[in-house]
């Protein structure tokens, strides 16, 4: 256990955690909040507003991006202050009405206010902090294009942020819901930003269309929800006597007592999570989502918006609790997710897709970790994955705007000691460490083996556990597998299709390239993201003993929190060195697991250590350069071919397949998206035979009725003649037969 | 005394109704004369009607002649049955002659109207019609209307038929030029002749059916006398004049007229009053000194109602006639300016017409 | 022609006697037949001099209803509006043959089938 005093000043500052430390969500009674912190939803907001502003009035500069990085700034320092003010009980801050139907004895209440409690601020810390720091970096990024596109692109950004606030901060799944569809909005534009690529424009599509399946979900959830609880309010959810009564029955197993609508409400919240978040079976948006500029790609796609999935399921975590199989299905869908797409970033050689595929995966650990009954594993594993998620991506993208947009690993090598380009192999390398989980020295390490040590603590769940420790070698395996491609080795680059003569002051004539190295205010954010990886260890050691760590102390006091009686028994038992005997827990009436004998803790630090240093060096020994930049394992003398290549060749079709995706994209285009095509011709024909066939016979039944009556109107006397006689006599005869009836009276 | 009902009034009654005494019956509300009722069955009645439809609709111009005659002969057939249907009432009554003389008018003029609207040449057509007219007048004798008889032969045969065959001759159509007819086919072939026959007969069973529903007789009046010379009552000036060429009026003396003005006569006794106006004495002439002259004929009956009753019509008419004629000189004085081509070529057929050896005819 | 006198006679002096055999309803039928024939022949017949001639023969069964009518009603009404309907046939004749010689003229055919440009 490692105390550092230098974090003590921030524990004095830390609400008091220990004050309801209890089994029950610790929501007993909600106040009233200070109005300013509408400030973090309100002025994301405003400077959206402001950039449609300039964009028309027609700026031409980068005001829109510094308009934003101060919103985001200023509501980063508003989070800041709520969460030094935080005194431990939740309060609402009420913006004003919004929906308020009353019905007979019920009513539906959805306000435009906002529920603040420890989960939210934990979340909206990092949201707001990465906003502004992703902000700084797209100023310089996106620098290329200033005009309507620079403001659209930061009008979209506020929006972002607006939206992911609305989604954490809201105070009824209504706001919650709004949130979620701002933020898969603004996924869509951000993502077909360069909508003249008809790639991006696919991309955005599938996207927005991906996670409407999830939001559906979503929603019926909803309705679900206020129809079983008549309320869709947070504060009075949560304290539902129902919603209480349910989770006690679950608490021991008893989940026939629970009725059936409660049980499928989480599995609905479930798809929402899925679609948002990315998980299988919903995740193929995400790497084609990398379409969209790089700051999009770190702010939303890996640490904001696909989150939201996680935040989800951590929030509605009571709920979560009563329904027998929503937390195990949970487990074993993330699990599945991290394993598939870490094979499938082993055989890509886009970096950004490497990177993309590794936040499914990593996705996939924290989605496990909400099904393995530890919210602070998740949270905390969420928090540390954003600093060096966005890092990665941020550098990833550095290279490829520095590179005139070439991302293939097997066409750039050295960039780590080209000149200018040394922050960015630093700091990547601090994220790829990160990433892998090396013992110790990163927080992404004391994250993941929270999780996979409550794998084994939870009884049953022994096998998940083993497959997110392999998948953990293959994280190691192929993020270093960038790293020592592209970062080390002999110099070499090969320039992308973005290469713009322009920007280099090259006129006329061209005479190689050069590239192009970034700016300061890449650097700034690159260097303050891996120390806030970094630091993020730290954050591991605060309240180590009570609470894992200072997520643990945030999540102990909101609706997230859980204290699993399997972990509670490992801990008594590992503390005082005694056997460790059966609980009843929801799971059922067992003892918590153990490895190889040791306590989970313990034996998971040990096999996930050597299981990152060894996928270390698998890779440097395939991959890396020669001497000791590749670890002295390497043999790579340039960038095209390493040792990988011939035992690919020996592994037959497997690498193929893995490189495009297990054909899952072309396995949903065959089962989905072909019938509806077909299903949609049908109807086409349909409604155009018989829909318009039905309405075009209505239409030409007058022309039917003229053409059977116009030889009546042949022009000759006669024929007139004829009729009027014919009429005369048919009209006796009517008087004559029927009416007087031949004459009887 | 047979009483004299109206037509309508007959309609009732469950006897006299063809299709009610299918159907239901009624009480007896008004007396029914049977001779009447029994007058023709309807079945004949209706199959006179047939017959005479399809006859008619054969005989009407067609390209096919012989079917042409054999509907003549259907229509002869129609009228014979008529005629033998209605005859057999005949011999119950008591005076033959007028009933004789009725059948063969109708009879001429049914046949001749028929023949006149299926002759395919229209001077024929014309002549037929004036034949119709003849017919007419025999019939109108038959219902003590000779005036009108007259007038219908001078006016209509001799003015207004007569107007038309100048017509016909002026407007001759000639046939087509390398057709064989030699009449036109305008004239030739009939135009939807059976719908026009089914209308035409469906309207005369119709009227007949509402006539036989009991038309009351011929009714006599009550004082025959009094009501065939009543008239002369009205005229005083005449009865003047007739007593004068009789030789009944002395010198001096005239007609008593009563206080309105109608003459002093006693039609019932056959009597006449005459005054002296010089010695303002009256005295009065005994039936067999009534005048054999001294009656009312019937155009004196429909002079005086003419004049007495509708004197406002007599005068319409007149405006009618004048309108008539101011009509004519306007059409006629239209000039048509026709091409010289269209001139020529109605004058080609016409010869080629006229140069074509003529057939046996359809007269 | 005292005999043909005699027989006119004869019909006046039938006047005061009813004549059962011979009803009104013969003459009505044979009013309504000429009235039959004439309608007939105006729809079938295309020379528009037969069509009016046919509608002669129309107001001929006309007038012969009207004075079959005033015999029955034993008044002289019927016999005096027959004079009116021979004056109207007068005028319509007069009129109606000015036309057809004028249509006549501009056709150069008396068919009533020339004249069909008001057609639907």
């Amino acid at each position: 256990m490692i105390n550092t005093t230098l974090f003590t000043n921030l524990l004095a500052l830390a609400p008091d955690t220990h004050a309801a430390a209890s089994h029950a969500p610790a929501v007993t009674e909600v106040g009233t909040g200070p109005k300013w912190i509408l400030l973090i939803i309100g002025l994301p907001m405003l400077t959206t507003l402001l950039c449609g502003l300039y964009a028309m009035l027609g700026n031409k500069t980068k005001l829109p991006a510094w308009t934003t990085v101060a919103g985001a700034g200023i509501a980063f320092i508003a989070t800041l202050a709520m969460y030094m003010s935080f005194d431990g009980t939740p309060y609402t801050v009420h913006a004003f009405d919004w929906i308020q139907i009353h019905f007979g004895d019920k009513s539906m209440i959805a306000n435009f206010s906002f529920y603040i409690d420890t989960l939210t601020i934990y979340w909206m810390l990092f949201v707001t902090g990465l906003a502004t720091l992703i902000a700084l970096y797209a100023s310089e990024y996106m620098s290329h294009d200033v005009g309507t596109s620079y403001c659209r692109f930061f009008g979209a950004f506020g929006l972002f942020v607006f939206s992911m606030a609305c989604l954490v901060m809201g105070d009824n799944l209504l706001m919650l819901y709004l949130g979620w569809e701002g933020v898969g909005l603004c996924s869509y534009l951000l993502i077909g930003y360069f909508y003249k690529k008809p790639e991006a424009v696919a991309a955005a599509k599938k996207a927005f269309i991906v996670n409407r399946i999830g939001d559906l979900g979503l929603a019926l959830g909803v309705y679900l929800t206020f129809v079983h609880f008549g309320t869709l309010e947070y504060a009075a959810l949560f304290n539902d006597p129902a919603l209480l009564g349910y989770i006690d029955s679950a608490k021991t197993g008893g989940f026939s007592a629970i009725p059936t609508i409660a049980q499928w409400i989480p599995l609905l919240f479930m798809i929402g999570a899925f679609g948002k978040s990315a998980q299988f079976p919903l995740y193929v948006w995400l790497p084609d989502a990398m379409e969209g500029p790089t700051p999009v790609s770190a702010l939303i796609h890996a640490a904001t918006m696909v989150t939201a999935g996680v935040y989800l399921i951590a929030r509605m975590y009571p709920l979560f609790l009563v329904s027998e199989h929503a937390l195990p299905i949970v487990a074993w869908v993330g699990t599945i997710t991290a394993l598939l797409s870490a094979t499938i970033a082993m055989a890509q050689f886009d970096i950004k897709r490497i990177m993309a595929y590794s936040t499914v995966s990593q996705l996939g650990y924290m989605f496990a970790g909400l099904g393995l009954l530890t919210t602070t594993g998740a949270a905390f594993h969420v928090l540390t994955h954003a600093f060096f998620k966005a890092l990665l991506f941020l550098a990833c993208g550095a290279v490829m705007h520095g590179f005139a947009g070439q991302l293939d690993l097997r066409k750039l090598s050295g960039v780590a000691w080209m000149k200018g380009w040394g922050i960015v192999g630093v700091t990547m390398l601090v994220g790829c460490m990160n990433l892998a989980g090396l013992p110790y020295i990163t927080s992404g390490f004391y994250s993941k083996d929270m999780i996979l040590a409550e794998a084994f603590i939870t009884p049953g769940y022994a096998m998940i556990g083993w497959i997110l420790v392999f998948t953990a070698i293959l994280t190691a395996y192929y993020t270093f597998r960038v790293y020592f491609r592209v970062f080390v080795g002999p110099e070499h680059a090969e320039p992308g299709d973005e290469h713009h003569d322009d920007d280099h002051g090259h006129e006329g004539h061209d005479h190689g390239f050069h590239p192009h190295p970034p700016g300061w205010a890449i650097n700034i954010v690159l260097i303050t993201l891996a120390c806030a990886s970094m630091l993020a260890i730290s954050l591991a050691y605060i309240d180590k003993a009570e609470h894992h760590g200072w997520a643990g102390s945030m999540m102990a006091q909101s609706t997230a929190s859980f204290h699993s009686p399997y972990a509670e028994a490992a801990h008594h038992a590992h503390i005082e060195h005694t056997e460790m005997h059966a609980v009843d827990g929801p799971v059922g009436h067992a003892a918590p697991g153990t490895v190889f004998g040791m306590d989970a803790h313990t034996g998971m630090i040990i096999v996930s250590g050597l299981g990152a240093i060894f996928g270390v060096l698998v890779a440097a020994f395939f991959h890396g350069p020669k001497g000791w930049q590749g670890l002295f394992l390497g043999g790579r003398t340039e960038a095209a071919k390493c040792r990988m290549d011939a035992v690919a060749k020996r592994m037959g079709p497997i690498p193929k397949m893995a490189e495009n995706k297990w054909y899952v994209d072309e396995i949903y285009h065959t089962i989905l998206v072909t019938p509806l095509r077909i299903i949609s011709h049908i109807f086409h024909w349909i409604d155009k035979l018989l829909v318009d066939g039905i309405v075009n016979i209505i239409g030409l039944l007058p022309r039917v009725l003229a053409w059977i009556l116009k030889p009546s109107q042949s022009g000759v006397l006669q024929g007139y003649a004829v009729s009027m006689a014919g009429g005369m006599v048919l009209l006796l005869l009517v008087v004559f037969v029927l009416i007087l009836q031949g004459g009887a009276s | 005394m047979p009483v004299r009902v109206s037509v309508w009034d007959e309609l009732s009654g469950p006897e006299g109704c063809l299709f009610a005494s299918w159907l239901h019956t009624k009480p007896d509300l008004y007396p029914r004369n049977n001779a009447v009722d029994t007058i023709i069955s309807p079945i004949a009645l209706y199959l006179i009607c047939v017959l005479g439809a399809l006859g008619v609709a054969a005989a009407l111009p067609r390209r096919n002649k012989a079917l042409e005659i054999t509907g003549g002969l259907i229509f002869a057939a129609a009228i014979g049955l008529g005629v033998l249907v209605l005859g057999l009432n005949a011999t119950e009554s008591g005076q033959p002659l007028p009933n004789y003389f009725f059948y063969p008018f109708a009879i001429l003029a049914l046949g001749a109207s028929a023949r006149m609207i299926t002759h395919p040449r229209p001077v024929y057509s014309a002549l037929y019609f004036i034949l119709t007219i003849i017919a007419s007048c025999g019939l109108y004798l038959l219902l003590s209307a000779e005036f009108m008889a007259f007038a219908l032969v001078i006016i209509y045969a001799g003015a207004i038929l007569i107007t038309y065959l100048f017509v016909i001759m002026l407007a001759t159509q000639a046939p087509s030029s390398g057709s064989e007819q030699f009449i036109d086919e305008t004239d030739s072939i009939a135009r939807e002749p059976i719908i026009s026959c089914v209308i035409g007969f469906a309207l005369l069973a119709i009227l007949t059916t509402a006539m036989f529903r009991g038309i009351g007789d011929l009714p006599a009046p009550s004082n025959p006398e009094l009501a065939q010379d009543s008239v002369l009552l009205n005229l005083p000036t005449k009865v003047e004049r007739i007593l004068d060429r009789a030789g009944h009026l002395e010198v001096g003396e005239r007609l008593l007229r009563n206080d309105d003005g109608t003459a002093a006569i006693d039609l019932v006794n056959r009597t006449i009053t005459i005054e002296n106006t010089d010695l303002h004495t009256t005295r009065t002439l005994n039936s067999d000194q009534w005048p054999e002259k001294l009656f009312a004929g019937n155009l004196d009956r429909l002079g005086y109602n003419l004049m007495h009753d509708h004197p406002m019509t007599i005068e319409i008419a007149g405006i009618i006639l004048l309108m008539a004629m101011l009509g004519a000189v306007v059409l006629a004085r239209k000039h048509i300016e026709l091409e010289e081509d269209l001139k020529a070529a109605q004058a080609r057929k016409l010869g080629d017409s006229m140069n074509q050896p003529l057939e046996a005819g359809n007269a | 022609m005292d005999h043909l006198l005699q027989s006119t006679q004869l019909a006046q002096l039938a006047f005061p006697e009813a004549v059962p055999a011979v009803t009104m309803a013969h003459y009505l039928f044979v009013s309504a037949a000429m009235f039959t024939m004439g309608l007939i022949g105006f729809l079938t017949r295309r020379n528009m001099i037969i069509m009016f001639l046919c509608t002669e023969l129309m107001f001929q069964g006309a007038g012969l209803a009207l004075i079959a009518f005033g015999r029955h009603h034993l008044a002289a009404d019927g016999q005096t509006f027959v004079i009116f309907v021979l004056c109207v046939a007068a005028a319509e004749a007069a009129m109606a043959l000015a036309l057809v010689v004028l249509l006549f003229r501009h056709k150069e055919t008396l068919s009533a089938q020339a004249w069909k440009e008001l057609n639907g």
